[in-house]
């Protein structure tokens, strides 16, 4: 096993998806089991993990709550499992910090791109001053966003929301936490607001809006900004 | 009680007589020792007396028989009822008019301290019987605590009807062939005004039936009834019989809202237990779903490659593992769907997303199709619940893909009068002439001439789209093509979407 890959704790309490998580990721970094919240929290008295993978359905405690103590102190990427047909759980783990969800039954792809793509955010962040994805260039010091070259104009809320976006590039964002950054607090309500000016950043930024390949949506839960396409 | 009025009546004159005779024995030895005017008062004081004991009739005999038998025993000539002296025709008649008034008086107050003795009496036993009702917890305690209660005081009979479900009446006790006036009572209980029987008209004649009002609406009807007219209509009963009717409203009542109570808390049991019940199934069906798709996956990625054979089981099993999620994922959406409760989480927005966040998910079943999206570009937003939208939209991109293999696909929308009219087409062999609306049925599935016996699946694909647009206030249907294809249409009311505040400052 090399050593330099990164750890990966994996919070899960059916051993065979544990085991089908571990092999799945054996080339990314080395996997860290833990079957209960419990268990989870003891393997950070050793070697901090890179990532962590967390069930929401835990014997032991509820995921979100696991979550939610994990980032009072730590700010390692965190990627959720949880079922469809539940949303809310989702957005309540994202609202506490989660980064992303995968909803099971999932693919090993699936599993590997998310977190490449997680690792990967790590590595790199977001301090970057220019960024780009398909034709689109943002330059963040002059706040421009070019096509090929050519200049699109955005209004201020759309280039606000596109830098929230940018920057939290690879992660899930909740209507919640978007309405939050972009409109600031107390428009929680306004989820229409937010769908709308998505819609419009589309319209600017997607070769077909109503096929978008960067400016995704996770219905019933939020957004996310793909910068390219981690499928392989 | 009431049946030896009339002689114990009779009883009271005698006695009040009597008195006057003994009075006049007592007092015949004291003619000549005492003034004549004290023998009067004597006479005055047993007139009072008899009007307290027996009443105002008696009182009225002993006056004029006390005058008489002063004149006969005590007034010169004596044993004659001849006068000589002419003043003493002054002292009968102020005599008599002296009786006649204490007698009267006297026998008032009687009859109030009486009427109040009685009141009293039917208070308390108003309120034992409001005592009883309100440990009543079923209808048939209440009707016989009412009924023993008009037996004993009123010495008449009762049936108490109350509603069924359907708003008509079934008689406690039950009438042992058919009722003869249900009709009189049914009216009583829709129009809330009580309305005397009269023989001919009933068998439970002479009656008086009450309607059971309470604040809130009319809860029944007392019927009331005896052998004598006079028993269930004298007006003296009536404010007993009024009481007793409230008092029986209101025990009703307080059944009606027991049960509506006790119905809420089991509905609210059953509610909990369903969807306890449907997340365990779904969490147990959930975890080896996902290890199977898991497992399977891996071993096609497993490095070195499996044998082309083992990949392809592989794959199958991973795919089959996909399809039965699926499969579970469509059958509790229904069962939520299904019990009437689902909580729609509608907003604004616009449609161009739902419809993109669907084919992305369904990009894998769509894969190498032509896919043409053609939305009304002046379409305004639509207030939906997205997660349930997509369902419906990916529902639909699953059918097409399963029944028209090789078909393009066109999504569009535009408005329609005061909707949304969205559709999802293909241009694949197209439904059977007769199938119509049963393609929204549960478990029905499309019968595709050809196709028939290549495609699978469970039909509740569409039977879950038709719940979810219903829940919108839309409608689906389904559509042959002119050339050839199958076009499933819905509809969307377009509503008034909220205003945008303009942004400012640019």
């Amino acid at each position: 096993m090399n050593d330099d890959l990164p750890l990966i704790l994996v919070v899960e309490d059916e051993p065979q998806i544990r085991r089908f998580v571990r092999a799945a990721l054996e080339d990314q970094g080395r996997v860290v089991e833990a079957g209960s919240a419990a268990e989870a929290l003891e393997t950070f008295a050793g070697p901090a993990p890179a990532l962590a993978i967390v069930d929401l359905g835990l014997p032991d405690r509820d995921g979100v709550d696991l979550i939610r103590e994990l980032r009072t102190w730590t700010m390692l990427p965190l990627l959720v499992l949880s079922a469809r047909s539940a949303e809310t759980e989702k957005v309540a783990a994202l609202d506490a910090g989660a980064d992303d969800y995968l909803t099971k039954p999932f693919g090993v792809q699936e599993l590997r791109a998310r977190v490449r793509a997680l690792l990967r955010r790590r590595k790199v962040g977001a301090g970057e001053t220019a960024i780009e994805f398909g034709n689109i260039r943002v330059d963040r010091v002059h706040r421009t966003v070019t096509r090929d070259g050519a200049a699109i104009h955005l209004t201020p809320i759309e280039y606000r929301l596109l830098g929230v976006l940018l920057t939290n590039a690879g992660r899930v964002l909740t209507h919640r936490q978007l309405l939050r950054e972009v409109w600031g607090p107390g428009h929680a309500e306004r989820g229409h607001y937010l769908r709308i000016y998505i819609g419009h950043l589309r319209q600017k930024l997607e070769a077909d809006p109503a096929r978008p390949l960067h400016l995704l949506t996770e219905t019933g839960v939020g957004y996310r900004f793909q910068l390219q396409d981690f499928a392989t | 009680m009431r049946e030896s009025n009339s002689s114990s009546r009779i009883g009271d004159y005698f006695r009040a007589a009597l008195a006057c005779v003994a009075t006049t024995l007592l007092t015949l030895p004291l003619h000549g020792v005492v003034d004549a005017a004290n023998i009067v008062m004597i006479f005055l004081l047993v007139v009072a007396l008899v009007a307290m004991r027996l009443g105002s009739g008696p009182a009225i005999l002993a006056a004029f028989a006390g005058v008489a038998l002063f004149d006969f025993f005590f007034v010169e000539p004596r044993f004659s009822m001849a006068v000589v002296d002419a003043q003493y025709l002054i002292t009968f008649a102020v005599m008599l008019a002296v009786a006649l008034v204490i007698g009267q008086l006297a026998a008032r107050l009687r009859e109030k301290a009486l009427l109040a003795a009685r009141r009293e009496d039917e208070m308390r036993a108003l309120y034992d019987m409001a005592k009883q009702l309100s440990g009543a917890i079923a209808a048939q305690q209440v009707a016989d605590i009412v009924r023993r209660f008009l037996r004993s005081r009123l010495e008449v009979e009762a049936v108490l009807y109350l509603p069924r479900d359907d708003d008509t009446l079934a008689a406690i006790p039950a009438p042992l062939e058919g009722d003869p006036c249900q009709a009189h009572v049914q009216a009583v209980y829709e129009q809330g005004q009580p309305m005397h029987l009269v023989a001919e008209e009933s068998a439970y004649a002479p009656g008086l039936a009450l309607p059971l009002v309470s604040p809130l609406r009319t809860r029944g009807v007392l019927l009331v009834f005896g052998e004598h007219a006079e028993q269930v209509c004298a007006a003296e009963r009536r404010p007993l019989l009024d009481a007793v009717a409230s008092l029986t409203a209101i025990a009703v009542e307080r059944l009606h809202y027991g049960d509506v109570a006790q119905k809420v808390t089991l509905d609210m049991e059953s509610e909990r237990l369903r969807s306890t019940l449907l997340s365990a199934v779904s969490h147990d069906l959930r975890t080896p779903l996902t290890v199977l798709v898991g497992l399977a996956d891996s071993l096609t990625l497993a490095r070195p490659a499996l044998p082309a054979a083992a990949l392809e089981s592989a794959l199958a099993i991973r795919d089959q593992a996909l399809r039965l999620s699926g499969l579970v994922h469509n059958l509790l959406d229904m069962a939520r769907l299904q019990t009437g409760k689902l909580p729609l989480n509608r907003e604004w927005q616009p449609l161009e997303e739902v419809v993109g966040s669907s084919l992305q998910a369904m990009a894998g079943a769509l894969a190498g199709r032509e896919i043409r999206v053609d939305l009304a570009p002046n379409l305004p937003p639509l207030e939906f619940d997205a997660v349930l939208l997509e369902r419906v939209f990916c529902n639909l991109l699953e059918n097409a893909a399963k029944y028209a293999p090789q078909s393009d696909i066109v999504i569009a929308a535009r408005i329609v009068g005061a909707s949304a009219e969205i559709s999802v087409a293909d241009s694949g062999p197209g439904l059977p002439p007769d199938a119509g609306e049963s393609v929204f049925e549960m478990f029905e599935r499309g019968r595709h001439s050809g196709t028939a016996s290549a495609t699978s699946g469970v039909g509740l694909g569409l039977a879950i789209c038709r719940a979810i647009v219903g829940a919108h206030g839309g409608r689906i249907w389904a559509e042959r093509r002119a050339p050839g294809g199958t076009r499933m249409a819905l509809t969307l009311p377009l509503g008034t979407p909220p205003v945008l505040e303009e942004e400012t400052g640019e």
